[in-house]
């Protein structure tokens, strides 16, 4: 049994937006939400730049409809706020909402309130509010909470695949629909600043001081972000239902393993084209066909190598448009995945291609040229995104417009 | 949800499992139980270079070690090489590398961090090691959702089978005991205060349980072989059930689904933890419905972790596949000469997370 999977509602907070209209118009006014950190206390301050989303914890709380102090954590903040807006977008009743299964990915989870409160959390005598993030560091920890606020307790599952995680997440939701165990799924993926996630890339040195340049010859590194964004699924059945618009079709999909190196991608990017090539299969499109990739394009020196390798060897002269949209929301690592499929489907609303920021001279190993002016009546039928992750996680989408 | 009610035979086909008793050895089978007295269970190991290369070893912490070899153990018992797709569940994940990082960054003023622990505290870090190890390609995928973790794993292989995607996928679990979990957990009640002893967890009827951890990987196949363990036939997950009585349909509906009733159970492997409180649900399922089989525990081997659901899998495999239930499993005195053909699986984390996995005998 395979059934047809279909996106009928998208959630999505990020630096650039609280929203999806937010976001979009952050996108279409090439607005970045590169700055400097107001909310995650770090040393580092003063020299790296992120992405932040401007508002506290307390402020997300309200976003979010939740108590203060009650151990919320802002990856599960900004969980339940994208996975509210997919569900209102989508237009699921209570009933519908609580029959769906929900899907998240993280990888830093609570981690950032674990750092916050380590050595208090760890004092039997302590006392205070923080009490409340005892055993809130782990990923699973925030699709239960999700779970819990949604009221969705039918099927939960958390993915944690690094930077590959949100698309895992949607894949997984769209094979349960496909094989007819489910009819609604909500996936996607949630992920906040934390001193561990900055210091980890610093340490692996991978940050751009500066504002990241995706495919540029200077590229120096990835400027990190935050973000969650959700995604309704529907099985095709549904889609007769009063009031039910499909904004896209999910038709292909693919992930793998670059089985290269435990955090690089491997360098001729036989991964990458693996599993582009295995989504284009299942879509029963040819590569002509696509109209536009939302590259993973990081900025760091490995990724967009690796990767611009293999869409040229996938595409060859007919390399159809491309861009890295991570200039705006910086990396968010394990919500990347369906942050980027949010941006798809406001491509498709709008008919636009977001463009590459930064961008001035191309790789010299490559004549590819990222698109670096907004697009509209872009003609968009077929988008490929790709998320590629540590421990040699390798993902394609392939979503075509409805 | 249920997948594969009533459908396709999906195979266990080899194990490999690492926990606080001596279980990297196929060949023998829970001969003698090892007492500990601090409320923490800790793995026993094996000799790891009989499964990882040198020029591999001086680099992996001792979760991937522990794991790259529980999943080696399993490829040799499953006589494969390379399997078609990798899945692991933790969850917790690699706490103590995560654990050497963040006390880095606290102490260190975030300068002059050991990026290896950053990189090999990643989920899906072992998945990849797995996949590099064996040069697997195929499929890859890490489940980090506490009491669910092993259970969505499960489901996703069942999936890959469905989908013709896959003959054989290496689906493993890992956690370890980690002194921040355990801090936590004293906290807010979820281990024992007083000290108890692993032998006497059962006996406690105090609230609690104790701290432990495990690795365990399987061979699952849609194709039989001479050395299968035993038919994988279907599982089942519960989040948060309102009340016992939804608990109960849910079960019921479950082996409905697969055209068995709670009499057709010979063996339920409970996974009780020792807690008088949480374990109330999963003691009560045994008296309603399963008074007629054999009762089998098992976090008194292992302590309870997020994972353990995959302990109680190969207990009940391994029971399958060579018949006999081992005396330190079995809740009360052998009562019937049943045959054992059917064995149910029935877990619970921290009295949040249910799962019930149905295992046939070949």
């Amino acid at each position: 049994m395979s059934r047809r999977v279909f996106i009928t509602g998208y959630g999505i907070i990020t630096a650039i937006g609280n929203n999806g209209p937010e976001n979009f118009a952050s996108l279409r006014n090439k607005r970045s939400g590169y700055g400097r950190l107001d909310f995650l206390q770090t040393l580092h301050r003063d020299e790296i730049y992120c992405c932040e989303i401007k508002l506290s914890d307390d402020e997300l709380c309200r976003h979010a409809r939740v108590p203060t102090r009650a151990g919320f954590s802002r990856t599960t903040l900004l969980g339940i706020i994208a996975a509210r807006e997919a569900i209102d977008s989508a237009g699921l009743t209570k009933a519908e909402t609580s029959g769906a299964g929900l899907i998240s990915a993280t990888t830093a989870g609570g981690i950032r309130e674990l750092e916050s409160y380590y050595y208090e959390l760890q004092n039997p005598e302590s006392s205070g509010d923080f009490l409340a993030f005892l055993d809130t560091g782990d990923p699973g920890e925030h699709t239960e909470r999700m779970a819990d606020i949604l009221n969705m307790k039918k099927y939960l599952a958390t993915v944690s695949t690094a930077c590959a995680s949100a698309a895992n997440s949607i894949i997984f939701g769209a094979r349960l629909i496909a094989n007819g165990l489910a009819d609604v799924m909500i996936c996607g993926g949630s992920e906040a600043l934390s001193k561990v996630t900055i210091n980890g890339f610093n340490s692996l040195k991978i940050l751009d001081r500066n504002l990241c340049k995706p495919f540029d010859q200077n590229r120096n590194g990835l400027n990190l972000g935050e973000g969650a964004a959700f995604l309704v699924l529907e099985a095709e059945e549904r889609l007769g239902y009063p009031g039910k618009n499909a904004i896209a079709e999910l038709c292909g999909y693919a992930s793998l393993n670059d089985a290269f190196h435990q955090t690089a991608s491997s360098p001729d990017g036989s991964g990458a084209l693996k599993a582009m090539q295995k989504a284009l299969t299942m879509g029963g499109i040819a590569p002509e066909d696509v109209d536009y990739i939302n590259a993973h394009g990081t900025g760091t020196e490995n990724n967009d190598l690796s990767e611009g390798l293999s869409v040229k060897a996938l595409f060859g002269d007919q390399l159809p448009p491309f861009s890295s949209t991570k200039p705006y929301t910086g990396h968010t690592t394990s919500a990347a995945g369906s942050v980027e499929a949010a941006f798809c489907l406001m491509g498709f609303e709008h008919d636009t291609i977001f463009p590459t920021l930064n961008f001035s001279q191309p790789m010299e190993e490559l004549d590819i040229l990222p698109v670096t002016e907004l697009r509209q009546g872009a003609g968009l039928g077929y988008i490929l995104s790709n998320s590629l992750g540590f421990g040699g996680s390798t993902t394609s989408l392939l979503f075509a417009k409805c | 949800m249920l997948i594969n009610g009533n459908g396709m035979d999906i195979y266990i086909n080899g194990a490999g499992v690492i926990s606080p008793q001596q279980t990297y050895d196929n060949e023998i089978f829970l001969p003698e139980v090892t007492e500990y007295g601090g409320n923490v269970l800790t793995c026993i190991l094996p000799d790891f270079k009989n499964y990882i290369k040198p020029f591999q070893m001086r680099r992996l912490s001792r979760m991937l070690r522990m794991g790259l070899s529980a999943a080696t153990i399993c490829l040799r018992n499953a006589r494969l090489e390379t399997p078609d797709a990798i899945i692991t569940a933790t969850g917790y994940g690699f706490q103590e590398d995560m654990g050497k990082f963040l006390l880095e960054i606290l102490e260190q003023d975030e300068q002059q961090l050991t990026p290896t622990y950053f990189m090999q505290s990643t989920h899906n870090a072992l998945s990849g090691l797995i996949a590099l190890t064996v040069k697997c390609m195929g499929y890859n995928n890490t489940y980090a959702g506490r009491g669910f973790a092993f259970e969505t794993a499960v489901h996703d292989a069942m999936l890959l089978f469905l989908e013709k995607e896959a003959e054989n996928v290496l689906v493993g679990s890992f956690d370890q005991a980690h002194r921040v979990q355990y801090s936590d957990y004293a906290r807010l009640g979820y281990v024992k205060k007083e000290k108890t002893s692993n032998l006497k967890l059962f006996k406690s009827r105090t609230k609690g349980t104790l701290q432990g951890e495990g690795t365990a990987f399987f061979m699952i196949s849609c194709q039989a072989l001479p050395h299968s363990w035993c038919i994988l036939k279907s599982l089942h997950t519960v989040y948060r059930p309102t009340d016992f009585p939804f608990l109960c349909e849910e079960l019921t509906g479950f082996l409905r689904a697969n055209g068995i009733g709670p009499e057709d159970v010979d063996v339920f492997v409970n996974g009780a933890s020792g807690d008088i409180a949480r374990d109330k649900w999963n003691m009560e399922l045994r008296k309603t419905f399963f008074g007629h089989a054999a009762e089998v525990l098992f976090k008194h081997l292992t302590g309870e972790y997020a994972t353990a659901s995959s302990f109680g899998v190969w207990l009940g495999a391994k029971i399958l596949k060579i018949r006999t239930i081992p005396e330190s499993v079995l809740a009360g005195p052998a009562t019937s000469d049943r045959l054992i053909r059917t064995v149910l699986v029935c877990n619970h984390f921290l009295g949040r997370n249910y799962s019930f996995f149905l295992l046939k005998a070949l």
